[in-house]
């Protein structure tokens, strides 16, 4: 059951809005984004439920679910939008705003999916790019899965598909001055 | 001696190819009474008519057949080709081979070509017996009725009056306006509907070709198309309109307060009122029902502060006649009462209103200055919750039609609501949005994304009261959750229903209705304004919900047919209607219960040859009949005979197969 | 001689070394001059702008300032991934001055942003500024016989308002290079359906899925290439296939190159120049069908276009 009108203003909607570009209040939920989005599937509410739960300010509802981790930023579903929302920036304005407002899903699936992401992020600051065999073990030892794709390694280390090694670039030591000041702007808001 | 000419068309392929037509045409050949037997690939073309016409006069025929497609298609045409030929238009029969057989026996060709045969033979037969017929000139009262004085009697009156046609329009309630006058805004554009009305309503009242006759209905309706004669009451108002210089004196010391109808019942009127302030015309009348000096004959206040002595209690209900051509029905609509709607608590809280009384409220002539206001504490709602089809699309408790302007006037109200109260909230329960109209998808966004409307897809289940709040509980189906609104407010989006005298006055009218009491049009499509009766037209909501647009186009349209029946001093008409034959007829009556168009009326005539005795015979009326044929079915001693379908005609048609 | 200012994203060291080095072949042979930025950094790639909102923007950012200076008209991107983030960003940063003046002034050290070099993906380069006439006529060996289905995934093309480039729903930019080329591009409608893209590690299950499908719409449409212009896509077909084919206990082997694989070929380069040993689906079969089918003469073609030219107008 949800209760609605207990609060003058859906700042939540505000929000996102503001965080997004988008306007969410265009979506007449038509669902052409739900057939769309390659993704819709695995998501607890697809993009269509989203923007309708932004519209009524379910906040929590929407910051726990995995839908807009799930997002792929294909942009297919603002390509064939009728309102043109661009569906993508809301996604990701609400990774945002959960994150700043401290809201972390328990899904299995998002935490792999940060996870992972916080490697590769991980992996820039301290080479300044990116090395796949590294970043595919570390994954593999932080989320406690050691033997995932494993079998692929051989094949690939083989082949050359992936290398061992990692180039060592100027840029690192630029890059981590860089995360330490995005850092610093990101908490002086 | 007969001589029939037999053309029968090709019709492209819709004829030819399920259709052996030249075996059709050797057999046409060997009839007795057959001249010529031609073909032809589209005889209404002007190559087809030309060989009608060459034929009649080569072979100096006496009546011709075309077998074609329906009568209904290309009936005049062919008559016109007679009469260009010298031969009269109504020695013309059509044996349908299309509709009645290539198109009904596609799979079969040898049957259809032998019903063809069969269908042409009956025409020649009953050809051979018809009768030389002239159309029938008809006299016209260039004048129109126009009921109601809402815009669409305003607007079919103006525009008749216009073409120079004088009208009389009457209206039931003591102004002309109607339920646009009570609307604030109006969608899709938002402007002011008294602003847009209160020009043409006093155009009305001064316009030299339009008699106002207010606070009045027809009781009575005789005659035929061009030669109606209406009898109208004026109901008394107690009021001398002549002398009556609309002061407003009386009504202000007048001592007896009554709900106000004109705003919903909202606030209270007395009982000398005008309805508002800018009613046309602008004299007050007396209540007969709440004034006590009608009542109970005290008081008279209003009669000792009228200084121009005006009032007038003696006055009584006047009868009086027109002579009109033709009418325009515009009598409006009503709204349905949500009462069944007792899981809402309709009736039980006061916080739940119906639209028309939220239009009121945000009216700026309105009861509450322009604001919406809780009737149960006077506060400024913030949340409020409109539900629509209330009593629309609900089979069970309402109707089952869709009253059409509800998703237009409640995204309107959403985005007034917004206007009026800057820090409210709406929330709006619905089926679907119908917002089929021109600027009208783009007036639903803006209420979406400009005012940030919520809209809930979901019928709402029950209503109940917290504290000072109303819970409203519904489905949101795009989440597929259960939702509960805590409102302040709630307005009900409720059907638009025919006005309520609709069908007594149909009947009186002799038009019909549908099963809801709406006055049922001509035809659906093609003859959306004109009714079954001649000369009977139909303007707005009369005939189904429609919004404003639509009500004043359909008025225009109804305008222009009256203007077109009125464009000559006579109008033609049909010769095939029915006659009595007076010596035979019993007097029993049953056809003037059977004809659906009151054409038959009875008359007095002298038992015998100079007997003073009299007896009661049928009489048709020649100008009302449109030669359906009933009364000849129905009639037991055969006294009616039916022009261009005599007995003669229809038994040669028989003998013949 | 053109010159452009080269971005060649992580991967061309790493899994996409083919598609560098073939890239570099091609542009030699057409003329091509490309300057690489010194000291360029990883885009950040899907994880920067999930995760955060600066660094999303300050590590292209980066980048563009260093290409800036190197006053080349145009930078050509190799992966369609880093193309899309680096004309995202600038597109934001040309839009709003005064976010390009606060990361400029917080966190970048190598200079000033100005927004003047014109990012473009590399197949874009081909397509729109050497055009495929220029690029027929480095054709030594037909692809003739070979059938292709062109795979442009999500970022060459979308969003429409980012890239300006091709059509986002049924691109056609390199089905006709690759016909410039003397292979058939054969009608494909997953050519721009998304392969599961970034969840290529962390959520194998819907990259199987995805790119399990795009395989089996490239396999029924007869094609014995899948063409890709992005590394990230081309590791999801190609090196998942396997598992594809084990899940879903179909055999559907089907080679992904690189558009610069196949012109590489087409400019007379011998086989082992393509790195074929570096792809996980063997590609020497599917390449054995060219020349089966003769390459139209192109004065054959010319007479059989002006008729048909001709017939058009009557």
């Amino acid at each position: 059951m949800i209760t609605l009108g207990l609060q003058e203003k859906n700042t939540f909607l505000e929000a996102v809005n503001k965080k997004s570009g988008a306007n969410v209040l265009e979506c007449y939920q038509c669902g052409k984004c739900v057939s769309t989005c390659p993704v819709s599937g695995y998501m607890d509410f697809p993009p269509r439920e989203v923007m309708q739960m932004i519209k009524l300010g379910l906040k929590e509802e929407t910051y726990m679910a995995n839908s807009m981790w799930f997002c792929l930023t294909c942009s297919a579903c603002s390509g064939r939008c009728p309102r043109e929302i661009d569906i993508p920036a809301v996604m990701e304005g609400i990774r945002h705003l959960a994150i700043e407002e401290n809201y972390h899903s328990q899904d299995k699936k998002v935490k792999e999916i940060t996870r992972f992401h916080e490697i590769f992020l991980d992996m820039i600051k301290r080479y300044g790019r990116n090395y796949e065999l590294r970043m595919m073990a570390e994954f593999n030892i932080r989320t406690r899965n050691l033997f995932k794709d494993m079998h692929l390694a051989p094949k690939a280390l083989l082949k050359g598909k992936i290398t061992l090694g990692h180039e060592s670039t100027k840029s690192a030591k630029a890059i981590q001055k860089m995360y330490k000041l995005a850092e610093k702007l990101e908490k002086n808001k | 001696m007969a001589r029939v000419g037999v053309f029968t068309c090709f019709c492209g392929a819709n004829i030819a190819d399920f259709i052996d037509v030249p075996q059709v045409v050797e057999a046409t050949k060997k009839i007795k009474g057959v001249k010529v037997s031609a073909e032809y690939k589209y005889m209404c073309s002007d190559p087809g008519q030309q060989m009608i016409r060459d034929a009649i006069i080569q072979n100096r025929l006496t009546s011709v057949v075309v077998a074609a497609c329906s009568p209904r298609m290309h009936e005049k045409t062919f008559r016109k080709a007679l009469s260009d030929a010298g031969l009269n238009p109504y020695m013309l029969e059509v044996a349908n081979i299309r509709e009645h057989s290539s198109w009904v026996h596609q799979k079969d060709k040898k049957a259809a070509t032998e019903k063809a045969s069969d269908l042409i033979r009956m025409a020649v037969a009953k050809s051979i017996a018809n009768e030389q017929l002239h159309e029938i000139s008809v006299p016209v009262t260039k004048r129109a009725l126009v009921i109601g004085g809402g815009i669409a009697g305003i607007q079919a009156a103006l525009d008749i009056a216009d073409a120079r046609i004088p009208v009389t329009l009457i209206e039931r309630s003591p102004s002309i306006g109607g339920r646009m006058a009570q609307l604030d805004e109006t969608f899709p554009t938002l402007d002011c509907s008294q602003c847009i009305l209160t020009p043409k309503m006093v155009d009305v009242a001064s316009h030299p070709y339009i008699e106002l006759i207010p606070y009045s209905e027809v009781i009575e309706l005789d005659g035929y198309v061009g030669n109606y004669k209406a009898k109208i009451r004026k109901k008394a108002s107690y009021v001398n309109f002549s002398t009556c210089t609309g002061c407003g004196a009386c009504t202000q010391k007048c001592p007896v307060k009554v709900s106000n109808e004109f705003n919903m019942g909202i606030d209270k009127r007395k009982a000398i009122y005008t309805p508002f302030p800018q009613a046309v015309p602008n004299k007050p009348v007396i209540d007969a029902e709440h004034c006590t000096m009608l009542l109970k004959g005290k008081c008279g206040i209003c009669a000792k502060v009228c200084e121009k002595g005006s009032i007038d209690f003696k006055m009584v209900d006047e009868v009086i006649e027109r002579e009109v051509g033709a009418v325009v029905v515009a009598t409006g609509y009503d709204l349905w009462d949500p009462k069944p709607y007792e899981e809402y608590g309709v009736g039980r809280y006061k916080d739940i209103i119906t639209s028309l009384e939220f239009e009121r409220m945000v009216s700026a002539s309105g009861p509450t200055n322009g604001l919406p206001l809780r009737p149960s504490d006077g506060k400024v709602p913030k949340n409020v919750v409109f539900i629509k089809c209330i009593g629309s699309r609900d089979e069970a408790k309402g109707i089952e039609y869709c009253s059409k302007i509800c998703c237009m006037y409640t995204a309107k109200h959403a985005i007034l609501l917004h206007h009026k109260v800057h820090d409210s909230h709406a929330y709006i329960f619905y089926m679907d949005i119908r917002a089929a109209g021109k600027g009208y998808e783009e007036f639903v966004k803006r209420a979406q994304v400009e005012t940030a409307a919520t809209y809930l897809r979901g019928r709402v289940s029950k209503i109940y009261k917290k504290g000072d709040k109303l819970i409203v509980r519904g489905e949101d189906a795009q989440l597929g959750q259960v939702v509960e609104v805590v409102a302040d407010l709630v307005v009900l989006a409720t059907a638009v229903i025919p006005y309520k005298e609709n069908p007594p006055l149909a009947r009186l009218l002799g038009i019909s209705y549908d099963k809801y009491g709406y006055m049922s049009e001509a035809h659906p499509k093609l003859r959306p304004v004109e009714t079954a009766k001649a000369g009977i037209f139909l303007a707005g909501c009369t005939q189904a919900p429609k919004d404003i647009p639509d009500t004043v186009a359909q008025a225009s349209a109804c305008a222009a047919k009256v203007c077109g029946l009125f464009s000559g001093d006579t109008m033609k008409k049909d010769p095939m209607i029915s006659t009595i034959n007076t010596e035979n007829c019993t007097g029993c009556q049953n056809c003037v219960t059977v004809c659906p168009y009151q054409a038959i009326v009875t008359e007095e005539i002298p038992l015998g040859h100079g007997s003073k005795e009299m007896r009661i015979v049928a009489k048709i009326n020649e100008g009302v009949c449109q030669g359906c044929g009933s009364c000849v079915a129905i009639c037991r001693s055969m006294s009616i005979n039916l022009a261009g379908f005599t007995d003669p005609q229809i038994i040669n048609e028989i003998v013949s197969i | 001689m053109n010159k452009i200012t080269y971005f060649p994203g992580c991967s061309a060291h790493g899994t996409s070394e083919e598609f560098d080095h073939t890239l570099k072949l091609v542009m030699k042979t057409l003329d091509v001059q490309m300057e690489e930025i010194p000291d360029w950094n990883c885009c950040g790639a899907t994880s920067a702008h999930v995760m955060t909102e600066n660094l999303a923007i300050a590590l292209p950012m980066r980048n563009l300032v260093l290409a800036e200076k190197l006053e080349n008209k145009t930078m050509g991107i190799a992966c369609a991934s880093c193309y899309s983030r680096m004309k995202v960003t600038k597109k934001h940063l040309d839009e709003n001055p005064n976010l390009a003046k606060k990361i400029n002034s917080t966190i970048i050290d190598e200079g000033e942003y100005h927004g003047t070099i014109d990012v473009k993906s590399m197949l874009q380069y081909c397509f729109e500024e050497i055009g495929l006439e220029t690029i027929k006529s480095k054709v030594t060996k037909s692809l003739a016989g070979l059938k292709v289905a062109c795979y442009y995934g999500c970022l060459l093309t979308r969003p429409k308002d980012v890239t300006h480039f091709d059509s986002p729903e049924y691109p056609m930019s390199m089905d006709l290079l690759m016909e410039a080329l003397g292979a058939k591009a054969v009608d494909f409608d997953y050519k721009t359906e998304c392969c599961g893209a970034s969840f290529s590690i962390s959520n194998t299950e819907v990259v199987e899925s995805l790119s399990g499908k795009i395989l089996e719409v490239a396999k029924e449409s007869g094609a014995h290439v899948i063409v890709v212009a992005c590394p990230l896509c081309q590791s999801n077909l190609d090196m998942r296939q396997p598992d594809i084919e084990k899940h879903t206990k179909t055999k559907i082997n089907i080679p992904v190159m690189y558009f610069t694989q196949l012109m590489a070929l087409a400019f007379g380069f011998p086989e082992k120049e393509l790195k074929l040993p570096k792809h996980i689906v063997p590609v020497e079969e599917a390449l054995k069908n060219i020349g089966k089918i003769e390459p139209e003469p192109e004065k054959i073609k010319k007479t059989k276009k002006a008729v048909e030219a001709e017939s058009e107008v009557v």
